[in-house]
C-alpha cells in the first residue's frame, strides 16, 4: 500500500509544482487554446475568400464606356463594375485593388476603322490572392473576344470553329476538395501535435531540471523506489499531457461548432463524437510521450541540454504527419503499427466519418505500449545508476 | 551507530580513480563524528555509500544495525542526509518542501503536520513557512534542507559540508541543531574540510586523506598522537604537505 501511496505522493507533487510555473502553463495552455482554432478561422477564410472572388467578380474599369457591347456583356457576365480611383496603380500595388480593366480611348475608333481594340488588365501577379480574379477578368475577355471573332465570321459565312479548332475546357476539381484535405490534416496534425508538446516542458523540469537544480540526489535517497518515481513522475506528466490534448480538442469542436465561420464546403465532422474518437485514438500518444521525453530528460544534466536532445525527436515525430499528406499514396496497413504514423491515420478516419474497426484500434496501441514499457524501464533504470548524481 | 569496515569504492573505466580504499571507523550513538580531509580525500563518496545511493566495491557497513547492501531501503528509512546536492522545489514553500518528504518516508495525516510544525518552529522558519522557496536567502535553503532531512526523525544523521556557504549566524544554529540531536541520542556523522568546523562540534575525528583513513579518535587523541599544538598543524603533519588544504 505505501508503494501506491508514494507514487501517488510524487505524482501531486509534480502536478502542484507543475501547476506553479506560470510561464509554462500559459505557453502550454495558450498554444493548446489558441493556436488551433486560430489557424483554423484564417484558413476557412482563406478558402471563403478565393471562392468568393472566384463567384462574383469586382472590376473597377476605366473607359469601359468606349466599349458599350464589352460593358453589356460583362454586365451579363454577373461582373460588378465600378469606377477605377484615379491612383488605382498605387492600390494595385497595396493589393487594395486585385484587378482593374483599362479600355483605351480610341478603342471605338480603333474598331470602327478594322483596327484591334485595345484592352488592359492591369494587376499585381505576385499577389496570391489576386490570383483567381485576375484569371477570371482574362478569361472573360479571352472569351468576348472569341465570341465577338466568331459573330463576324458568321456574318461572312465562315463557321466560328473554322477560326477556333481547339475547344479547351477547363475542369477544376481542386479547389474544395483541396482545401477540405488541408483542414483535414491540420486539425488531425494538431490533436497530434498538442499530444507530442503537451507535457514537454514538464517532463523536462521534472528530469534534466531536477538534476540542474540538485533536487534528486536528496530525493533518491528516500526510501521511494526508482520505479516509483518513475511511475509518480510519468503518471503526473501523462494527465498534464491530456489536459492540454482535451483543451486543444475542445478548441476545435467550439470553433468547428459555434464560430462564424464562413460556409466552405468541407469534408469532415468534428462533433462530440469525433472528439471522443479523437481522445480514445490518442491515448497511445498521450502516454508514449511522456515515456519518451522523461527518458530523454534524464539523460540531460540541465534543462537545456535536455530541450536540444528533445528538439531532434519533436521534429521527426512532427514531421510524420506532413509526409504522409505529400506521399499522397494509399497507407499500406501495417502503418497503423507504427506510432504517430498509425494515429495520423486513424485520426483522418474518425474526420471523414468513417468507421472506427476494433482491431485496427488494437493494432495502434500494440507497439506504444511495448515502447512505454521499454522508456520507463530504461528511465528508472537511469535513476539506480550512480552516475546520475554527477554534477553540471 | 554507524560501522563501516574494509569499504572501497573506485571510479573510471579501469576503476583508475580510487576514491575510497579500505576505511573502517565507528561512529557510536549520541556523539558526533566528524570526517575530516581536504577536498578530493573520498568523503562525499563514503558518505553516498553510507546513504546506498553508491554500492561499495568492496567491505561493508551497516547503520543502525542494518546492512547498506543488503537492506537499503531499511538503511534509507534510518538516515538523514544533508547531501552535497541540496536543492528545493523553488515553486513550493518551505512547508510542502518538508511535508513531500515526509510523506514519502511515510508520515500521513496528524503525524505529518505534527511533525513538520515542530521542525518549522525548532528550526526557528515560522516566518518562512508558507513563502516560496524561490527567493530564499542560502541560510533559509539549509535550514529547509535540514528539516527534510530530519521530518521522518531519523536515529543517524549524514551531512555532507554542511556549513557551505553559510554565514556567522546560520552556523552558529546549525552547530546548535547538531548538539541538540547529538543530546537525543542520535549518531551525527559531519564531513567538513574546514578544521574549526570540526574542532568546534565534533567529538571524534576521522581524518581521510587520499580515500585511506590517516587518523582517527578523540581531537586530544590526535593531538598527542602527532605532538603538534593545534589541530590544523595535527592535520597538516599527517596528510604530509598543506597541499589541498582549504584554509
Amino acid at each position: 500500500m505505501s508503494v501506491l501511496r508514494r507514487i501517488a505522493t510524487i505524482m501531486v507533487k509534480e502536478i502542484r509544482d507543475t501547476s506553479r510555473d506560470r510561464r509554462t502553463l500559459v505557453v502550454a495552455l495558450l498554444t493548446a487554446v489558441a493556436a488551433g482554432p486560430i489557424f483554423l478561422v484564417l484558413i476557412f477564410n482563406l478558402i471563403a475568400s478565393q471562392a468568393d472572388r472566384a463567384r462574383e467578380l469586382k472590376l473597377p474599369q476605366i473607359g469601359l464606356s468606349n466599349a458599350p457591347a464589352l460593358m453589356s456583356y460583362l454586365v451579363r457576365n454577373q461582373v460588378t463594375l465600378s469606377d477605377a480611383p484615379d491612383d488605382y496603380e498605387a492600390k494595385i500595388r497595396a493589393g487594395d485593388l486585385d484587378v482593374v480593366l483599362v479600355v483605351d480611348a480610341n478603342f471605338a475608333a480603333d474598331v470602327a476603322a478594322g483596327r484591334q481594340g485595345i484592352v488592359r488588365i492591369v494587376s499585381d501577379r505576385s499577389r496570391d490572392r489576386a490570383q483567381s480574379s485576375i484569371r477570371q477578368a482574362e478569361s472573360l475577355l479571352r472569351n468576348y473576344n472569341r465570341l465577338w471573332g466568331g459573330q463576324r465570321l458568321l456574318l461572312r459565312g465562315i463557321a466560328p470553329t473554322v477560326g477556333d479548332p481547339l475547344n479547351v475546357e477547363d475542369v477544376d476539381l481542386a479547389t474544395p476538395q483541396q482545401s477540405g484535405a488541408i483542414i483535414l490534416f491540420l486539425v488531425a496534425f494538431y490533436g497530434l501535435l498538442a499530444s507530442v508538446m503537451g507535457g514537454m516542458a514538464i517532463s523536462l523540469d521534472t528530469t534534466a531540471g531536477e538534476r540542474e537544480r540538485q533536487s534528486l540526489e536528496p530525493l533518491l535517497i528516500t526510501p521511494a523506489r526508482p520505479e516509483e518515481l518513475v511511475i509518480g513522475k510519468w503518471l503526473a506528466v501523462c494527465l498534464f499531457n491530456a489536459i492540454v490534448v482535451a483543451i486543444t480538442l475542445s478548441g476545435f469542436y467550439l470553433t468547428l461548432t459555434f464560430a462564424p465561420l464562413p460556409a466552405v464546403g468541407i469534408p469532415f465532422l468534428f462533433s462530440a463524437r469525433e472528439y471522443g474518437r479523437f481522445l480514445v485514438i490518442l491515448v497511445p500518444v498521450i502516454l508514449l510521450i511522456p515515456a519518451i521525453l522523461l527518458y530523454v530528460g534524464a539523460r540531460a544534466r540541465t534543462y537545456k541540454e535536455a530541450q536540444t536532445n528533445v528538439s531532434m525527436l519533436m521534429f521527426v515525430v512532427s514531421m510524420v504527419p506532413a509526409v504522409q499528406l505529400f506521399l499522397q499514396q494509399k497507407e499500406p496497413a501495417w502503418l497503423v503499427f507504427v506510432p504517430i504514423s498509425g494515429q495520423y491515420m486513424l485520426l483522418r478516419q474518425a474526420l471523414r466519418g468513417e468507421a472506427i474497426s476494433i482491431p485496427n484500434l488494437a493494432a495502434s496501441y500494440v507497439v506504444p505500449a511495448l515502447l512505454i514499457c521499454l522508456a520507463l524501464f530504461a528511465f528508472s533504470r537511469l535513476l539506480a545508476r550512480e552516475s546520475i548524481l554527477a554534477g553540471k | 551507530m554507524i560501522k563501516v569496515e574494509n569499504l572501497s569504492k573506485a571510479f573510471g573505466k579501469r576503476r583508475e580513480v580510487r576514491a575510497v580504499r579500505d576505511v573502517s571507523f565507528v561512529a557510536p550513538d549520541g556523539e558526533i563524528t566528524g570526517l575530516l580531509g581536504p577536498n578530493g580525500a573520498g568523503k562525499t563518496t563514503l558518505l553516498r555509500m553510507l546513504a546506498t545511493l553508491v554500492i561499495p566495491d568492496a567491505g561493508s557497513a551497516t547503520v543502525a544495525g542494518l546492512d547498506i547492501g543488503r537492506d537499503r531501503y531499511a538503511v534509507r528509512e534510518q538516515i538523514g542526509v544533508l547531501s552535497d546536492a541540496r536543492g528545493l522545489y523553488l515553486r513550493l514553500t518551505a512547508r510542502e518542501n518538508i511535508r513531500y518528504y515526509g510523506a514519502l518516508h511515510g508520515l500521513t495525516g496528524a503525524d505529518l503536520d505534527a511533525r513538520v510544525d515542530a521542525l518549522i518552529a525548532t528550526l526557528g522558519l515560522r516566518d518562512l513557512a508558507d513563502r516560496r522557496a524561490q527567493g530564499f536567502s542560502q541560510g533559509e535553503r539549509m535550514k529547509v534542507a535540514i528539516a527534510r532531512a530530519l521530518v521522518h526523525d531519523p536515529s543517524t544523521i549524514l551531512l555532507d559540508e554542511p556549513t557551505n556557504g553559510l554565514d556567522i549566524m546560520s552556523v552558529r544554529a546549525l552547530r546548535e541543531q547538531l548538539r541538540a540531536l547529538r543530546a537525543a541520542g542520535r549518531c551525527l556523522l559531519f564531513s567538513s574540510h574546514v578544521m574549526q568546523e570540526v574542532a568546534a562540534l565534533c567529538d571524534r575525528i576521522v581524518i581521510l586523506g587520499e580515500g585511506r583513513v590517516i587518523a582517527q579518535g578523540t581531537a586530544s587523541d590526535i593531538l598527542s598522537w602527532t605532538g603538534a599544538a593545534t589541530l590544523e598543524d595535527a592535520f597538516v603533519t599527517l596528510l604530509g604537505t598543506g597541499e589541498g588544504l582549504a584554509p
